[in-house]
């Protein structure tokens, strides 16, 4: 420790030396924790509406609360029919979080961001910071939420009572583990994208792996598969009590986390130094002129199209919404009158990739349109259509892919389905033209990791997308099982006016210039 | 001056919930004529463009131009008015051709591909003309902006910054499209803070504090040292 000053020494602070700019590993992991808090709390500082975030928090945390106790009283509960079953169960459910967590966190390009990546650049922000955040903000997803919700109930459901607490610490543990390693495999995945002939490398992946699955269920050992799952060695533990195997199992959830998540910044910093290829090349991309549309409204339709189609996050959304689900219908032998569930599921995540703030798509360009002149009718329908097609466009994809195996339908199955697809459709697309007028956002849609509102906002959003769709594909799961067509059509017509009332009375109030200059001029900042 | 204006703003006003923008601007621009907006940031100039533009309606207060109420008569304003705005302008997933084939549709314009060529040439656009706009930098996107604006000859030029972060053969191009339009006999309102580009380009300059216009003068006594001083003053 020096004790005088050197010669070289003026007693001046000249700030960090180059070893302190570089510090070790654990003094860079404290720094982005710290920095993970700070932009947390910034984020909060944003949020609008307090007192509704409070009490939404409180909603969630009591489902989470509910689904965690409430089915250890219900009747059945521990016995050797359902319960049983479920038990079963549960070390494929448990695999199944870990394989959407992986799924969601790559189709996001390595999770979502707690600052986009325009608003991080002045500050230095890491890409450790980066990787800790898209993790924090993994559970605010309704996806995320439901999955969680059902395997709490499900072990609630299934552990004896003296056990149940000590049970549902090791599915938390499960949902973090899970959650973590989801997030090293989409950094890892990431990192190899944007590296050399990473597009083709993943697609390469991407196609082995759906190869794979498809011959594994279709020479019928995906039972067999799912037996010897490595989760069952967790679930063991968890229904252990207060024992050595119990803490065996909890302490390998712990430290597994903890690698999981300091593994992650690997891939994350590797990721961080290559270029987004994907974006880099919408960018560049050269797109030839093509012949003027005839009419005004096909020229806005074609540029709200363009808009949608050369956008990373919504390509990349919307193949993995429409594919997934399909393949998992697919896979899963899904029958007719079961599928009416999935345009909702569908159109529901669409909605979230822009639709639930719409006007977002012109970003900045927003001011320069609206001053163009043509009525705000026919920018509000164009907008409608192309939001419309592209959630229908996914449903439809993902309904056909489902339907390879599922046989011929009835006339009602096929009634039931159509019904769904077109109540859905409309519905969703009320829902988020109300929401792109009421709350607008600006966001640039840029990265593959943007969302089209802040995260908090997207939680509401998808809740109350997958409520009203889930209600929907249920009502018509029952009418395809009565035997007349007409019962779907009777009830597609009320939800379809209600719907299309909804819409209307949108389109009129995108008609106020007060109301127009209020959105375009908050997209537009 | 004999001629009516062409932009005849009185008493305007503009509000954002508690935040008032513009505090009673009045404004007279002429034809042929080019007008400067001058003031800090927050002056109000964007949001007086904006309303020019029809993009935000005033609170209180009249807005004509060419003789159309601007509450009225919103779009066929729009369809005489070209405008730049301050911030982006452009349609992140659009080519720039692509941005002027909707501009030219929704414009009823013929046999505007020649023109929108050139414009693009001259503002060093030609060979991004098929690329999108979310790669431009600042100053391309800027450059862009302008000929949009400028592309369907209109009556009434708003250019809001239009020089901001612009390289000098783009500010050069922007100083030609000023001149054409003011030959042409067009209204020009230029918003910016870069008061020596202002005198050059325009013939009389406003200068806006706090939502209001605190001086009208000829932009000829804001050059130079003088005029740095004068316009000093007025800010403070």
């Amino acid at each position: 420790m020096p004790t005088a000053l050197s010669s070289t020494d003026d007693g001046i602070d000249h700030g960090p030396t180059p070893g302190d700019r570089r510090p070790g590993y654990v003094a860079a992991a404290r720094r982005a924790l710290g920095d993970v808090a700070i932009l947390f709390w910034f984020r909060r500082q944003g949020v609008r509406r307090r007192h509704l975030a409070r009490v939404v928090s409180l909603v969630f945390l009591a489902i989470t609360l509910s689904a965690a106790i409430v089915p250890a009283f219900l009747p059945g509960a521990r016995g050797a029919g359902r319960a049983f079953d479920i038990l079963l169960l549960v070390p494929s459910g448990m695999a199944g979080i870990l394989l959407l967590n992986m799924a969601s966190a790559i189709a996001s390009g390595g999770g979502r961001e707690l600052i986009s990546r325009d608003q991080a650049s002045p500050y230095p922000i890491s890409p450790t910071t980066d990787h800790l955040g898209a993790l924090l903000l993994a559970p605010l997803n309704i996806a995320w939420m439901i999955q969680a919700w059902i395997l709490l109930g499900s072990v609630a459901y299934v552990a004896p009572l003296d056990k149940l607490a000590l049970a549902q610490v090791i599915v938390v543990l499960w949902l973090v583990f899970s959650t973590a390693c989801g997030q090293v495999v989409a950094w890892a995945m990431e990192a190899i994208r944007r590296g050399p002939r990473g597009i083709a490398i993943t697609r390469f992946l991407l196609v082995a792996l759906g190869l794979g699955a498809g011959a594994v269920q279709l020479a019928g050992r995906t039972g067999p598969l799912l037996d010897r799952v490595p989760t069952v060695w967790f679930v063991v533990g968890a229904l252990s009590g207060l024992t050595w195997r119990w803490a065996l199992t909890a302490a390998v959830l712990v430290v597994g986390s903890v690698v999981a998540i300091a593994m992650g910044a690997v891939p994350a910093h590797l990721a961080a130094r290559r270029m987004p290829r994907d974006e880099q090349r919408m960018e560049t991309d050269q797109h030839e002129p093509r012949p003027m549309p005839r009419s005004v409204l096909g020229i806005l339709i074609r540029t709200d199209r363009a808009s949608v189609w050369r956008s990373v996050p919504m390509r990349r959304g919307v193949l993995v919404l429409a594919v997934g689900p399909g393949l998992v219908a697919l896979f899963g032998n899904l029958q007719w009158s079961e599928m009416t569930i999935l345009p909702g599921l569908v159109a529901s995540g669409g909605a979230l990739l822009f639709g639930v703030n719409a006007w977002c798509l012109d970003g900045r360009g927003a001011l320069w349109r609206e001053n163009l002149p043509t009525s705000p009718t026919v920018l509000f329908d164009a907008r409608t259509v192309v939001l419309a097609e592209f959630l229908g466009v996914a449903s439809m994809i993902t309904v056909l892919v489902g339907a390879l195996r599922a046989g011929i339908p009835t006339s009602y199955e096929l009634a039931a389905l159509v019904a769904t697809l077109v109540v859905v459709t409309l519905q969703v697309v009320g829902g988020s033209l109300r929401w792109s007028l009421k709350h607008p956002y600006p966001v640039d849609l840029r990265s593959a990791r943007a969302t089209p509102a802040p995260p908090a906002a997207m939680v509401g959003y998808s809740a109350r997308l997958a409520t009203s769709t889930t209600f929907t594909g249920l009502l018509f799961s029952g009418s395809a099982h009565v035997p007349d067509w007409r019962l779907s059509l009777i009830i597609a017509i009320p939800c379809l006016m209600w719907s299309a009332t909804r819409l209307v009375r949108t389109r009129h109030r995108w008609q106020d210039p007060v109301v127009r200059a209020r959105v375009v001029s908050t997209v537009a900042a | 001056m004999s001629q009516p204006p062409v932009v005849d703003v009185r008493s305007l006003h503009v509000r954002f919930g508690e935040v008032e923008a513009v505090a009673g601007i009045d404004l007279e621009a002429y034809a042929g004529q080019a007008t400067a907006l001058l003031g800090r940031n927050g002056a109000g100039k964007s949001t007086t463009m904006r309303v020019l533009a029809g993009v935000v309606p005033p609170t209180a207060g009249t807005v004509t131009i060419a003789g159309l109420d601007i509450r009225k008569d919103t779009l066929a304003i729009k369809q005489l008015t070209g405008y730049c705005p301050d911030v982006g302008g452009l349609v992140p997933r659009a080519t720039p051709w692509e941005h002027l084939q909707l501009s030219a549709r929704l414009r009823r314009l013929d046999g505007w591909e020649e023109r929108g060529r050139d414009l693009l040439e001259r503002f060093e656009l030609g060979d991004v003309m098929n690329r999108v706009t979310g790669g431009f930098s600042h100053g391309m996107g800027r450059r862009l902006s302008v000929v949009l604006a400028a592309m369907h000859q209109p009556q009434v030029l708003l250019l809001d910054e239009p020089f901001d972060g612009v390289d000098p053969i783009g500010v050069e191009a922007t100083f030609e499209i000023i001149a054409d339009a003011r030959a042409r006999g067009a209204t020009i309102l230029l918003s910016t803070h870069l008061r020596d580009l202002a005198v050059q380009a325009c013939g009389t300059a406003l200068v806006l504090r706090g939502g209001s216009r605190v001086a009208a003068v000829d932009a000829g006594e804001m050059s130079g040292e003088e005029g740095a001083r004068a316009y000093r003053a007025l800010l403070d």
